[in-house]
C-alpha cells in the first residue's frame, strides 16, 4: 500500500517534469523544472529497490540518503522562492531566501552533514531504518524534516490567501488550493513527528500526498499558462 | 432569475397549444437540451420565455406578465427618463459628441446623426443603476429581494442583473419597469417601450458643461476598471512566470 503510493508519486513527479521539457528548451520555467526533476530524484531515492541500487553504486554507505536530504532542501528552496513570488508575498520570499532563511538553510545543511558523519552507517538501509536506534540518526532525520516544514510553513498563509482571492482565475485558485493543501500536509506531518505518536502508514501517506498535491498544483498553473499562450490573447483593454 | 416550470408549461400550452417542446424550441431558436434541463430543474429562465414569446410573435412584456413577480410589468411601462437614456450611451459616443462640439462641428441638428452604438454598452447595467438611484437603491434592493449586497455588487461588476432584481430596482426607483430589462439586454429597446432616437435626443440636449462632466465620470469609471484589470493581469503573470 505505502509502496504503491510512493510509485504513484514518482510517476506524477516525473510526468510533471516531463510536460515542461518543451518549455524549458525555449528557456521558460527552468527553476520549477529543476525543482521537479530534483523532486523526482528525491522520491525515487525513498523507494527501496531504487535506493538499494543507487546506494550500491555509491559504495553502500548510505551516501544516497545524504543525497536525498540535500536534494529535498534544494527542492524546497527553489519552490519556496518561486511560489512566494507567484503569490506576491515578499515576506515569505524573505523568510525563505532572505538573510534569515539562508542562515537557517546553512545551519540545516551543516547539521545534516555533521549528524551524517557522526552516525555509524555500515550497509545500505532505505531511510536509515536499520540504524533508527542511534541518537545521531534520529537527529539527522529530525533536521531533515524541520527545514521543509519551515519553508512550507512560510508558504501556507500566502497560498491560502491566493485561494481566497475571489478576483483570481478559477484555475489559479484551484492550483493554489492544491499547493496550500500540499504545504499544510508538510506542516502537519512535521508537527506530528515532533509528538511521540506512532504514525504507522501515515508516516508515508502524509509526505507523499503533500508531494503529489504540490505537483498537481504546479501542473495546473503550467496548463493554464500553456492554454493561455496558445490563445495568445494580448487583450486590448480599451476595445 | 427564473419562472417555475409549472407556470411555464401552462403558459406554453396557451400560446402554442398544438406544439410540443421540440417545436417550441425550433420556433424560438433555442437548444432543446437547454429547455429540457431547465424543465427538469423546475425553473425556466426568463431568457427562454422571452425567446419563445418572440418566436410566436407575442410581445415579451405581455408574456412575462403571466408569471409571478412580473404581473405589473405591462402597466408599469413609461417613457424612460433622460438620465436613463443618457446612461445607455457608450463613453465612446459621448466622447465623439464632445469632440464634435469642441471642434464646433456639432450643432444640435447634426448630433442626431451620431449613429450611436446599439445597446447595451460595457457598463450599461451599472450606469443605469447609478442613473436611477434615488440614493439608497442598493440597500432597498438588497432588503426587498433578499439578495446580499455583495452579490448585487458582484452582478453589477460583471455587467449583469437578474431580471426580477432589475424589475424590482425599477419599482424602487419609480421608473419604467421594463428599463432594467432593456439595459441588461433581455428586451430590445423597442420591446421595452424606449423611443427610437431617444438616446441621441437626450444626449444632444445636454448642455456643454454637463456633457464634459458626464465624459469625465465615464472615463473615471473606465480608468478604475482598467486599473483593476491590469492588477489582475499582473497576478496572472506572476503566477505564470514563476510557476508556469
Amino acid at each position: 500500500m505505502t509502496a504503491t503510493i510512493q510509485w504513484i508519486a514518482l510517476c506524477i513527479c516525473a510526468l510533471g517534469a516531463a510536460v515542461r521539457v518543451p518549455g524549458v528548451r525555449n528557456g521558460q520555467g527552468r527553476t520549477v523544472f529543476t525543482a521537479l526533476v530534483l523532486l523526482t530524484v528525491a522520491v525515487g531515492l525513498s523507494i527501496v529497490p531504487i535506493y538499494e541500487a543507487v546506494d550500491g553504486v555509491l559504495g553502500g554507505v548510505n551516501i544516497a540518503n545524504l543525497l536525498l536530504r540535500l536534494t529535498l532542501y534544494a527542492v524546497f528552496v527553489l519552490l519556496g522562492v518561486r511560489t512566494a513570488a507567484a503569490f506576491g508575498s515578499s515576506l515569505a520570499r524573505r523568510l525563505v531566501v532572505g538573510p534569515f532563511g539562508l542562515a537557517i538553510l546553512g545551519l540545516t545543511v551543516a547539521a545534516t552533514l555533521y549528524f551524517f558523519v557522526a552516525s555509524e552507517l555500515p550497509g545500505t538501509s532505505t531511510g536509515l531504518h536499520a540504524f533508527g536506534d542511534q541518537d545521531t540518526v534520529q537527529q539527522y532525520a529530525a533536521v531533515g524534516r524541520l527545514y521543509p516544514g519551515y519553508v512550507a510553513g512560510c508558504l501556507v498563509i500566502p497560498a491560502v490567501a491566493s485561494v481566497a482571492d475571489r478576483r483570481a482565475r478559477t484555475a489559479h485558485r484551484v492550483a493554489c488550493a492544491f499547493l496550500a493543501c500540499g504545504f499544510s500536509l508538510v506542516v502537519v506531518f512535521v508537527l506530528l513527528r515532533l509528538t511521540p505518536l506512532d504514525l504507522g502508514a501515515w508516516d508515508i501517506v502524509l509526505p507523499f500526498s503533500a508531494i503529489m498535491s504540490n505537483v498537481v498544483g504546479l501542473f495546473l498553473v503550467w496548463l493554464s499558462h500553456t492554454l493561455n499562450r496558445r490563445r495568445n490573447q494580448r487583450a486590448n483593454k480599451l476595445a | 432569475m427564473a419562472v417555475t416550470a409549472k407556470a411555464f408549461q401552462l403558459w406554453r400550452s396557451q400560446i402554442a397549444p398544438h406544439d410540443n417542446v421540440s417545436d417550441v424550441c425550433r420556433v424560438a431558436g433555442i437548444k432543446r437540451s437547454t429547455l429540457a434541463q431547465q424543465l427538469v430543474r423546475g425553473k425556466v429562465s426568463v431568457t427562454t420565455v422571452v425567446a419563445i414569446a418572440r418566436g410566436y410573435g407575442v410581445p415579451p412584456v405581455q408574456a412575462l406578465a403571466v408569471f409571478e413577480g412580473y404581473e405589473d410589468l405591462p402597466g408599469g411601462i413609461r417613457q424612460p427618463t433622460d438620465a436613463e437614456l443618457v446612461s445607455q450611451v457608450s463613453h465612446i459616443d459621448i466622447l465623439r459628441l464632445l469632440i464634435a462640439r469642441s471642434e464646433d462641428r456639432g450643432s444640435t441638428a447634426t448630433d442626431l446623426e451620431l449613429s450611436l452604438a446599439p445597446l447595451p454598452h460595457r457598463n450599461s447595467v451599472r450606469a443605469w443603476v447609478e442613473a436611477v438611484d434615488p440614493g439608497d437603491l442598493r440597500q432597498q434592493l438588497a432588503a426587498s429581494t433578499g439578495v446580499a449586497r455583495q452579490n448585487l455588487s458582484a452582478q453589477l461588476t460583471a455587467g449583469r442583473l437578474a431580471p426580477e432584481i432589475a424589475v424590482q430596482a425599477a419599482r424602487i426607483a419609480n421608473v419604467s419597469l421594463a428599463s432594467g430589462l432593456v439595459v441588461t439586454g433581455l428586451l430590445t429597446p423597442e420591446e421595452g417601450g424606449w423611443p427610437e432616437d431617444g438616446r441621441a435626443r437626450a444626449l444632444c440636449a445636454m448642455p456643454d458643461l454637463d456633457l464634459v462632466f458626464l465624459a469625465r465620470d465615464r472615463l473615471d469609471v473606465l480608468g478604475k476598471q482598467i486599473r483593476r484589470a491590469e492588477l489582475d493581469d499582473g497576478k496572472d503573470r506572476a503566477m505564470w512566470e514563476n510557476l508556469g
